[in-house]
């Protein structure tokens, strides 16, 4: 809302500078955005809280100047002298929508003389933003940005029928706005028109047919109360915001609306000559009477931690506009104005004496009670994932929630649930919640790809989103992981964040068969009965889907079951002093036998003294062992409690270790 | 030869060899003592060592552990000077010319991630908060109406809930005709807290809020949010204040002072901007206020026992001004020589 500094001093002395004024505006509600000097007369830009449409207005900003510095607020009287003839002789005002329109009021001025407006208007008006256009239309801008209410002059010679009737816009109804574009309506929308068609949208724009021209003499004034939702609604979807739909949305003063009726009629007689038709057109509902509130002086204290004297409280409150119902020594109870429609409850009323009073009296050193406070396991586990993986040279990326929809097709591992879509898109073509962290992080590879930084490993921790019916969907927090090294490279880091938790169980695999993956590259991840997440390498195929140019290595990880499952503070167990005994194994095994079967089967039977199976290597020697095999090496570690193992325990260990996978799983052990 | 000669004898080579070595002025010089008292065929250490064979069979153990320590003090003694006359030799016309150890080569690379800025920021923000006694909680980014708006005194009729002002799920899966919506703040997370639990709550809502906004330079459609919540018998406007006061001077350090300003939010009256006067200025902290007897109400608690304040900020904000980031993009790219930076 710009300001002038010289239209405030109609209603209130300014005997302070310019930049005091704006200072204590700001301090009690009025944000300053700046101040410009058109010609001699700051132009004072406030910002208005959607809550105070009251301050749209100078009359509003001279009051709250008034309660701040102790002085009288004046407002011009509005009683122009009229014709015997009375309004409603000539208009009829009809209200088809009182749900869009509650109320419509109507005023008359015949013979006026359309031209340029004075110059101290012209002037005002400027340092207010507004253009001058002619004398007519001047002064319904210049009521509005006196009290708030926007106003509407029609050329009443060019309304059929003379006639008003709100109603809603009918379907395919087009009207050519004053700015001489053409607007589609739609049924949802309140229009004004005449006998015969719509001639303005109502709150937001009047239309050319009837707008002021040379040849207008007389005059309709236009003074309603549209409903907020309505003005804000139909302004966004036809674009086109105005000063008035502007106010309409913040809603405006129903009791004020025949003082703004009257005030533009007196001073268009003033600026444009003509008479003025006795009375007004008056429909709708009446405005409402005003409630009252009670504020019990303790309130303050209790809400606030300041006491504030009773006889401030009644100075501020009686400024703002407030009418003292009673009052004794613990409470007032008053009436709100009407103009100030965000003033209901004793609550509102602890607000305004204390912005009034000062913000700066609240002391900044109270006593607040200490409080324990912990930190969530769920923090915890993060911290240990984030350590691991910023160690293991892994960059913490954050991306967006939504992501394309190809994207969101490449891959969908936790579930086959479509994805869910929001209506607006996130960011270009984002309309899919994504289900895995994946394709973002293949994303931001390719990206760093293409800006020339070579082999980024990544990871994200963030929700996924998984459908649940018509339920609240499952929003899973991951842990998401890419990288260019090896199956069992990523494969090792998934383990050290096992380690490093404490998981006591391992990771149990099974094979995880996808097109997104290489064939026979890829695995399911168990904790226990419980999924863990996914590992593999990605096939060309999808990786070009979202532009990444080398093979990656990925993995996905629900950080819950991490959690369920890991140990925050281990326990001490101690460890035996004995020396151990390692013995290497070398099995010649056929290639469907996987590691850990062959693992299971020594620990199953290796006995208590057994300290730990390490596996060393793979590999292959056709010309002496055939194709279709391979040689697993790995070393026994055995260790007792409480005595020197000796050389044919050990052995033992592991000859009956090496026949269970012998009779079990077909190896053959190499000696 | 007896034991007593021969440990006599092993004594005079060693300070003998020692004072040689010392006194060599230069590498032929010490050299030229090495082989005297080191040499392979013709050292006096070598000739000592052959002696031992004629000590006593009871005594050789005790001849060799002496014969043993002498031999590497003996090595030891050559080695420092050695050492002291490479030292010396300082790139110097007479230094050798053989490979030197070049200690200005860079250490072998440790391949390290990083945190992302905005973790950073948020771990600093918990910290200091639950040093605080605020306690940190986390809830579902997808809401419904209740929670989002109506819970937080957010009327049908305001603008926040205007569906171009919001990621709205699409109609095909808002069931039961109830629309659902990617948060527009944490303040959600408030609300579901006070409704399972009883006062007094101390709490921080932290994490990812959607907004539908142009990218540009200052805005970006996510973005992160902390709110803090206290709740008690008697909450008032000061403790707000001096809470901030002392989250600000506990990130910012030194002594930061608070102003509110007055301003409108549903879900607080008084509502407020807190700014924080650092470094010769006013800052905008982010907005504050006591939490609304609405809102206290609609959590089921009264607003007569209770009172509340919260307050809110954006993340993004505070961390592109501790770094000094000026472009929010930057965040969300993820390129690394961005990332590494921190």
């Amino acid at each position: 809302m710009l300001v002038s500094r010289d239209w405030l001093t109609d209603y209130v002395d300014l005997g302070m500078p310019t930049d005091e004024l704006t200072d204590r505006l700001a301090m009690s509600g009025l944000n300053h955005e700046g101040t410009e000097m058109v010609g001699d007369d700051p132009s004072i830009d406030l910002e208005v809280t959607s809550n105070r449409g009251d301050c749209l207005g100078h009359i509003g900003v001279a009051r709250e100047i008034s309660v701040l510095w102790e002085q009288k607020l004046q407002i011009p009287e509005a009683e122009p002298t009229v014709l015997a003839e009375s309004v409603s002789n000539r208009v009829r005002v009809t209200i088809d929508c009182p749900d869009l329109c509650p109320r419509y009021t109507a005023r008359l001025v015949r013979g006026v003389k359309v031209g340029p407006s004075p110059d101290w208007m012209i002037r005002r008006l400027m340092v207010a933003g507004i253009e001058s256009v002619n004398n007519i239309v001047d002064v319904t801008n210049y009521v509005m940005l006196e009290c708030g209410q926007p106003l509407h002059a029609f050329d009443f010679a060019k309304l059929a029928g003379g006639q008003i009737v709100v109603r809603n816009a009918r379907q395919g109804e087009t009207l050519e706005a004053i700015d001489h574009r053409s607007y589609p309506l739609t049924e949802s929308m309140c229009v004004i028109a005449d006998s015969k068609s719509a001639v303005a949208i109502a709150g937001v724009m009047g239309g050319a047919a009837t707008e002021i021209s040379g040849e207008t003499t007389d005059v309709l004034i236009e003074v309603a109360e549209f409903q907020q939702i309505s003005a804000r609604n139909t302004a966004r979807q036809l674009k086109l915001h105005s000063p008035s739909s502007y106010r309409f949305e913040r809603g405006v003063d129903s009791h004020n609306v025949d003082w703004a009726s009257r005030r533009c009629a007196d001073l268009m007689v003033q600026v444009a000559g003509g008479e003025l038709y006795a009375g007004v057109v008056d429909e709708g509902r009446p405005p409402q009477p005003l409630a009252q509130i009670e504020l019990r002086y303790s309130q303050i204290d209790r809400l606030i931690g300041i006491n504030i004297p009773t006889d401030e409280i009644e100075r501020i409150l009686g400024g703002l506009g407030c009418s003292v119902v009673a009052s004794d020594k613990t409470s007032i109870t008053v009436v709100a104005p009407s103009w100030r429609r965000d003033l209901t409850r004793e609550v509102d009323l602890i607000e305004e004496v204390t912005r009034v009073y000062g913000y700066d009296k609240i002391p900044e050193d109270a006593a607040v009670p200490m409080s324990p406070s912990a930190k969530r396991n769920e923090d915890r586990v993060l911290a240990v994932v984030r350590n691991v993986l910023t160690a293991s040279g892994f960059f913490e990326v954050i991306t967006a929630s939504a992501v394309v929809e190809r994207w969101s097709t490449v891959v969908s591992p936790w579930t086959d649930e479509e994805a869910i879509q929001i209506g607006t898109a996130m960011l270009k073509g984002s309309h899919c919640l994504r289900r895995t962290l994946i394709p973002s992080l293949m994303g931001i590879r390719s990206f760093n790809e293409r800006q020339g930084n070579q082999a980024v490993s990544v990871f994200e921790t963030a929700h996924v989103y998984l459908p649940r019916g018509s339920e609240l969907p499952k929003e899973q927090r991951n842990v998401g992981m890419l990288c260019d090294a090896s199956f069992e490279q990523l494969k090792g880091v998934v383990e050290s964040i096992i380690e490093l938790l404490h998981i006591g169980t391992d990771i149990r695999t099974e094979s995880y068969e996808n097109a997104f993956f290489e064939a026979g590259r890829s695995a399911t991840l168990y904790l226990g009965e419980q999924l863990l997440g996914f590992i593999g390498i990605v096939a060309a195929k999808p990786a070009k889907v979202v532009g990444v140019r080398s093979a990656i290595a990925i993995a996905e990880l629900d950080l819950d079951v991490l959690q369920t499952h890991c140990t925050l503070v281990p326990r001490h167990v101690a460890h035996s002093t004995q020396p151990a005994i390692t013995q290497d194994v070398n099995m010649i095994v056929d290639e469907s036998v996987s590691w850990a079967s062959i693992r299971d089967a020594a620990t199953s039977v290796a006995g208590e003294t057994l300290d730990g199976i390490e596996y060393r290597e793979t590999y292959r020697d056709v010309k002496q062992d055939g194709e279709g095999k391979k040689r697993i090496l790995f070393t026994i570690t055995m260790r007792a409690e409480d005595r020197t193992l000796t050389m044919d325990e050990a052995n033992a260990v592991r000859d009956r270790s090496v026949a269970n996978i012998e009779s079990t799983l077909g190896g053959k052990h190499v000696q | 030869m007896a034991l007593s000669e021969f440990l006599q004898e092993l004594d005079a080579l060693k300070s003998d060899a020692s004072q040689r070595f010392e006194e060599a002025s230069t590498q032929e010089g010490l050299e030229s003592a090495r082989v005297e008292f080191m040499g392979a065929k013709q050292g006096k250490l070598k000739a000592t060592q052959k002696q031992m064979g004629t000590v006593d069979k009871a005594d050789k153990p005790m001849a060799g552990k002496k014969l043993n320590e002498v031999k590497s003090a003996i090595d030891s003694a050559f080695e420092a000077a050695q050492s002291r006359l490479q030292a010396g030799a300082g790139g110097g016309a007479d230094s050798a010319k053989g490979p030197r150890f070049d200690v200005t080569v860079p250490g072998a690379t440790v391949q390290l991630g990083r945190l992302h800025p905005i973790t950073q920021t948020i771990e600093e923000l918990k910290d200091i908060m639950g040093r605080l006694g605020f306690s940190v909680v986390e809830g579902p980014e997808i809401e419904d109406v209740w929670h989002n708006f109506e819970a937080l005194n957010i009327s049908p009729e305001h603008p926040a809930r205007d569906p171009l002002d919001n990621f709205y799920i699409g109609l095909a899966q808002a069931t039961n005709n109830e629309p659902r919506l990617l948060r527009s703040q944490t303040s959600t997370v408030q609300i579901r807290v006070m409704e399972k639990t009883k006062p007094p709550i101390r709490i921080i809502s932290l994490g990812r809020v959607y907004r539908p906004d142009e990218v540009d330079a200052t805005h970006y459609p996510m973005f992160h949010q902390m709110e803090g919540l206290l709740i008690d018998q008697r909450v008032t406007m000061s403790d707000l204040k001096s809470v901030l006061r002392l989250f600000a001077t506990s990130y910012l350090g030194g002594d930061v002072h608070i102003r509110f300003r007055p301003s409108f939010f549903p879900f607080t009256e008084p509502s407020v901007e807190a700014d924080y006067y650092w470094d010769g200025r006013w800052v905008e902290f982010g907005g504050a206020g006591m939490v609304d007897p609405a809102v206290l109400t609609a959590v089921g608690y009264d607003p007569e026992q209770v009172t509340g304040f919260a307050f809110g900020l954006g993340i993004e904000r505070l961390c592109m001004m501790r770094h000094n980031i000026r472009d929010i993009r930057h965040l969300f790219n993820n390129d690394t020589r961005f990332l590494s930076q921190f």
